[in-house]
């Protein structure tokens, strides 16, 4: 005789929902990654469209789970006003920029939508915050390709871009404005709002490196950009911001290795970590480092120092592994048992709610966008922007390892966010300036293609006309190589 | 035309140069995310993960009742020990066909619960029923059915060491020899765990303040080991003498020994004894001869301690730590006492039972468990529990040379009595403990059965033998009779 026991029609829309979601996001993630292998503009176009039908039916699935769980009609509000922002974003984006790259607005819509559902869950509060600031934030970044077409010599300024860098970082040491926060001095307090200089400055020290390394020709000046560079991290370092100086860290050394193409330079980087990391360890064991040595032994083992260390990783994997694959439901975990569920370890609370397959999902979407960006570099032939966008992509793809590494306890979990998901202004406002200044460079290459193809046409056009013989087929063209390929193949059949 | 494409040809080249160092840095993270993605799986699928599930500090667990019917527990045969009940209107009791019988192996699920309903209490509130049942429960807004506790209890021996107990107060332990695997646990007093609410409200009542019947006496209760001590003494003086067999020793009744008077039970001079005859008889003059003339006081101590004296079990419920007092620098008079197992030293059955254990094994002593496999709902196995070893300690020459010594206690000896003539081997031990000045006295037998190829160890203890006169050797005999279908009366 089988036991039953039925509880209400509430969990019956929750759980179909919660599958549901889990679908649309299988389909989503694929579609990230059909849209390289896509044979023609068009079929790219209609996974692009089918891509945004997605994302409007798990946003709408995951408020369906919260009205029902939370029982608060101002659901349907928060609802409303999050689609309306979130289609004005991808339409506006479209209607501004013909030549933008679609993959990208709909990955940052979707991200943007999936941090407020998940902060809507966690606290209201924030996330109404979230999304007023994130909002400006769009409506701000969306001119941003705009004015970098404006100003084309940004690649002399490199000095300008040294100080302004280190001089908003050191901003946090300011008497009155600056502020302490986990054992980190890395806030300024403008009164009316709160910012992490560090994710802006990011941002500037990567155009720095791009700028200076463009004109680099000798030794000497390779030295004085890696001192300047060192400058930005021991500012860092000094304020105890250790994820900030791994990130400056990495992307520096694989700048340089683009801009050098010699293997030396990323050897050259991990020796000297390893090195820093030892005589650091050595040194500053109980002062500057303690910081370190507390998460190094929570990640090692977090269960021996449940209550203490580990508290935060333990709290995080009984989260991820009560949750299962599938997820409690939206509203139906304890997610606000995770310290800092809202931003460092945002990655926990997803799983748990929404599931497992859910985070995998995500992180497969947000490798994809970075695969996205690094093809971007690919094809742009201007080395400053080429670095630029490169240094982005490295900056962005290592914020979300160390991010969702840490919350798993992959790595030990180094305080950095989740881009465009986690709570908190300066990260979601800097992440957005990164996908603008990358759509730029779409846009750039988008051109360059074009021009091409135009002046490639003029060319053969006066050559026939002039009675020339050419041989059109067999070049290999910069872009949309695949678009020409298949025609090409369409005609030799 | 040809100058325009070969410029740009060199163009795509040059930059396809530029870009290796991009390609390469973009393919160390796809590895890296193909790592991160990978071990998040692996995360979820390992075994350790029900592990981090099942930590008390994970407060999630409080809310599983909501989604899943506490599982059964059910006997080695698949006989139903505990399972839930579900009546109209959707309300869950637990329900305990056995009533008292097990009442502190399995225990209950209230306040706090006890037994396998605490140790197991994670397991039983996971479901792992296939994942359309799952999807099919979750969508039909059902409770999913908890998995199923498969333990290694008998429910024939458990009532064989109830019915042979009787009122006595007492407990008695029986494992699988080789495996470490718990075939009955039962203490008395006992309690109904059906009616657990009024039980509880007595305990805690004041006139109940006194009443021992949640404790599980297996696991909890500390007695003096009595003369089932003397197998360690006898273990020792084999370790350091390996011509043990020419030892001699003749008993007149009483002595004394370090200034303290050593009597034999009813003054009974044994006369000429060798070391067989001395384990067989029980005689205590001879032990005390052992322990003040012949072996090292610190070497004992040692060997006990190597027997979890004073250490932690291999046990995951709850117990009481065993303890050995006497060490090398302890007071000459204690030594007589000590070494035929009176003074301070205290045993729970349990412990006694897993040394004979050990004894039986070869001298490897296996960790005792309860639970041999989870299954799902519907009968699939989801676990299977291999038994785990301790480790080795005791030298395996020291148990071949002790086995026909406790075998000889049985044919010829103070548990012929009951054991005697069985169609099946015994070797083992009897005690006797005072455990006050005025006599009276507790009623130890640990052995086990089969000595050739040793089948079950079991460890009974019955309290206050001078009174109701059921002594630890016939309560073994009727469990032995239990196990080998030996039901002739």
């Amino acid at each position: 005789m089988r036991k039953v026991y039925k509880y209400g029609m509430a969990n019956l829309i929750c759980n179909i929902s919660k599958y549901l979601v889990l679908v649309f996001m299988a389909l989503y993630t694929i579609k990230c990654y059909t849209y390289f292998t896509a044979k023609d503009r068009e079929k790219r176009n209609n996974n692009l469209n089918k891509q945004i039908f997605y994302i409007f039916m798990i946003h709408f699935l995951c408020h369906i789970m919260l009205f029902v769980n939370m029982k608060d009609t101002r659901v349907v509000v928060y609802y409303l006003v999050e689609i309306l922002i979130a289609i004005l974003y991808i339409v506006l984006f479209r209607v501004f920029y013909k030549n933008s790259s679609k993959l990208m607005t709909n990955n940052v819509a979707f991200l943007m939508l999936i941090g407020y559902t998940v902060l809507l869950r966690l606290s209201p509060k924030l996330a109404v915050r979230q999304f007023i600031l994130a909002s400006i934030g769009l409506a701000v970044t969306i001119f941003i390709p705009f004015i970098l077409g404006k100003f084309r010599n940004l690649k002399n300024h490199y000095i300008l871009f040294g100080i302004l860098g280190i001089f908003l970082l050191l901003s946090v040491f300011l008497p009155v404005i600056g502020k302490e926060v986990n054992g980190s001095r890395n806030w300024i307090n403008l009164g009316f709002i709160s910012l992490q200089p560090m994710e802006f400055v990011k941002i500037i020290f990567i155009f720095f490196v791009a700028s200076s390394l463009v004109k680099l020709s000798t030794l000497k000046e390779l030295v004085i950009n890696a001192a300047i560079s060192a400058a930005f991290m021991l500012v860092l370092v000094i304020e105890k911001d250790f994820g900030a100086v791994m990130l400056f860290y990495v992307v520096y050394f694989s700048m340089v290795y683009l801009a050098t193409s010699r293997p030396i330079f990323p050897i050259l980087g991990i020796v000297l970590l390893v090195a820093a990391c030892a005589l650091g360890y050595m040194l500053f064991k109980d002062t500057l480092f303690s910081h370190i040595v507390v998460r190094v032994h929570a990640w090692q083992d977090p269960f021996a120092y449940q209550q203490t260390e580990g508290y935060q990783v333990c709290e995080s994997l009984f989260a991820i592994g009560t949750g299962g694959f599938a997820g409690t439901g939206l509203g139906k975990g304890m997610p606000y048992l995770i310290p800092v569920a809202e931003s460092d370890f945002i990655f926990s609370a997803i799983c748990e709610e929404l599931g497992v397959i859910f985070g995998l999902a995500l992180i497969l979407i947000y490798l994809s966008s970075f695969i996205a960006m690094q093809n971007i570099a690919m094809k742009c032939k201007q080395p400053f922007y080429k670095y630029v966008t490169f240094g982005i992509a490295i900056c962005y793809i290592l914020q979300v390892f160390l991010n969702i590494g840490g919350a798993i306890k992959f790595i030990p979990s180094t305080g950095v966010t989740l881009p465009l998901i986690s709570y908190g202004m300066s990260s979601v406002f800097s992440t957005l300036i990164c996908f603008a200044i990358v759509q730029y460079v779409y846009i750039l290459v988008s051109k360059e293609a074009d021009d091409f193809e135009k002046e490639r046409e003029r060319i053969a056009y006066r050559e026939v006309s002039g009675g020339g013989n050419s041989n059109v087929s067999g070049n290999e063209g910069i872009s949309r190589e695949r678009t020409r390929k298949s025609k090409e193949k369409s005609n030799k059949k | 035309m040809k100058a325009f494409l070969e410029k740009e040809r060199e163009r795509v080249k040059k930059n396809q140069i530029k870009n290796k160092p991009l390609v390469f840095m973009t393919y160390m993270f796809v590895l890296i995310f193909i790592g991160m993605f990978s071990y998040l799986i692996y995360f979820m699928v390992k075994d350790d993960t029900e592990q981090v599930v099942a930590n008390t500090s994970n407060k999630r667990q409080d809310s599983f009742d909501e989604y899943v019917i506490r599982g059964d527990i059910v006997a080695s045969d698949g006989t139903v020990l505990a399972t839930t009940n579900i009546d109209e209107d959707g309300k869950e009791t637990r329900y305990y066909p056995y009533g008292s019988l097990f009442a502190h192996s399995v225990g209950y699920d209230r306040y706090g619960s006890s037994g396998i309903e605490l140790s197991e209490g994670f397991n039983l509130m996971r479901s792992h029923v296939n994942i359309v049942d799952k999807v099919g429960h979750d969508i039909g807004s059902e409770k999913n059915p908890g998995d199923t506790i498969v333990t290694s209890l008998d429910v024939n021996l458990q009532q064989a060491a109830a019915d042979a107990l009787g009122d006595a107060q007492g407990a008695v332990v029986a494992l699988e020899a080789s495996t470490g695997r718990i075939l009955a646990m039962y203490s008395n007093p006992t309690f109904d765990p059906n009616d657990i609410d009024n039980v509880w409200a007595d305990v805690h009542s004041e006139a109940g303040s006194s009443s021992t019947v949640l404790l599980n006496r297996t696991t909890q209760g500390l007695y003096a080991p009595g003369s089932t001590f003397k197998v360690i003494t006898l273990m020792e003086y084999i370790k350091e003498h390996p011509d043990y067999e020419n030892y001699y020793h003749v008993c007149y009744g009483s002595d004394i020994f370090n200034s303290v008077s050593i009597r034999c039970s009813n003054s009974a001079a044994h006369g000429e004894l060798d070391l067989a005859g001395t384990l067989a008889h029980s005689c205590n003059t001879s032990v005390a001869n052992i322990g003040c003339n012949e072996i090292n006081i610190g070497e004992l101590n040692k060997f006990a301690e190597q027997l979890l004296y004073n250490g932690e079990l291999p046990y995951d419920g709850e117990y009481s730590r065993s303890q050995f007092k006497l060490t090398a620098d302890s007071n000459y008079s204690e030594i007589p006492q000590t070494v035929i197992g009176q003074g301070d030293t205290l045993i729970t059955p349990l412990h006694n039972a897993l040394i004979m254990q050990a004894i039986a094994n070869g001298g490897v002593m296996m960790k005792p468990s309860f639970v041999d496999a989870i299954e799902n709902a519907d009968g699939v196995q989801m676990t299977r529990y291999k038994s785990k070893s301790y480790g080795s300690v005791i030298d395996p020459e020291i148990t071949q040379d002790i086995i026909p010594m406790l075998q000889q206690v049985v044919t010829d000896g103070t548990a012929t009595q009951y054991l005697g003539g069985k169609p099946y081997t015994v070797a083992g031990k009897t005690g006797t403990a005072e455990y006050d000045n005025s006599g009276n006295c507790n009623s130890w037998f640990v052995g086990f059965s089969n000595v050739e190829n040793p089948d079950i160890v079991i460890s009974v203890v019955v309290e206050d033998y001078t009174t109701n006169q059921t002594s630890g050797t016939y309560v073994a005999s009727k469990v032995f009779d239990a196990y080998y279908g030996n039901v002739t009366e």
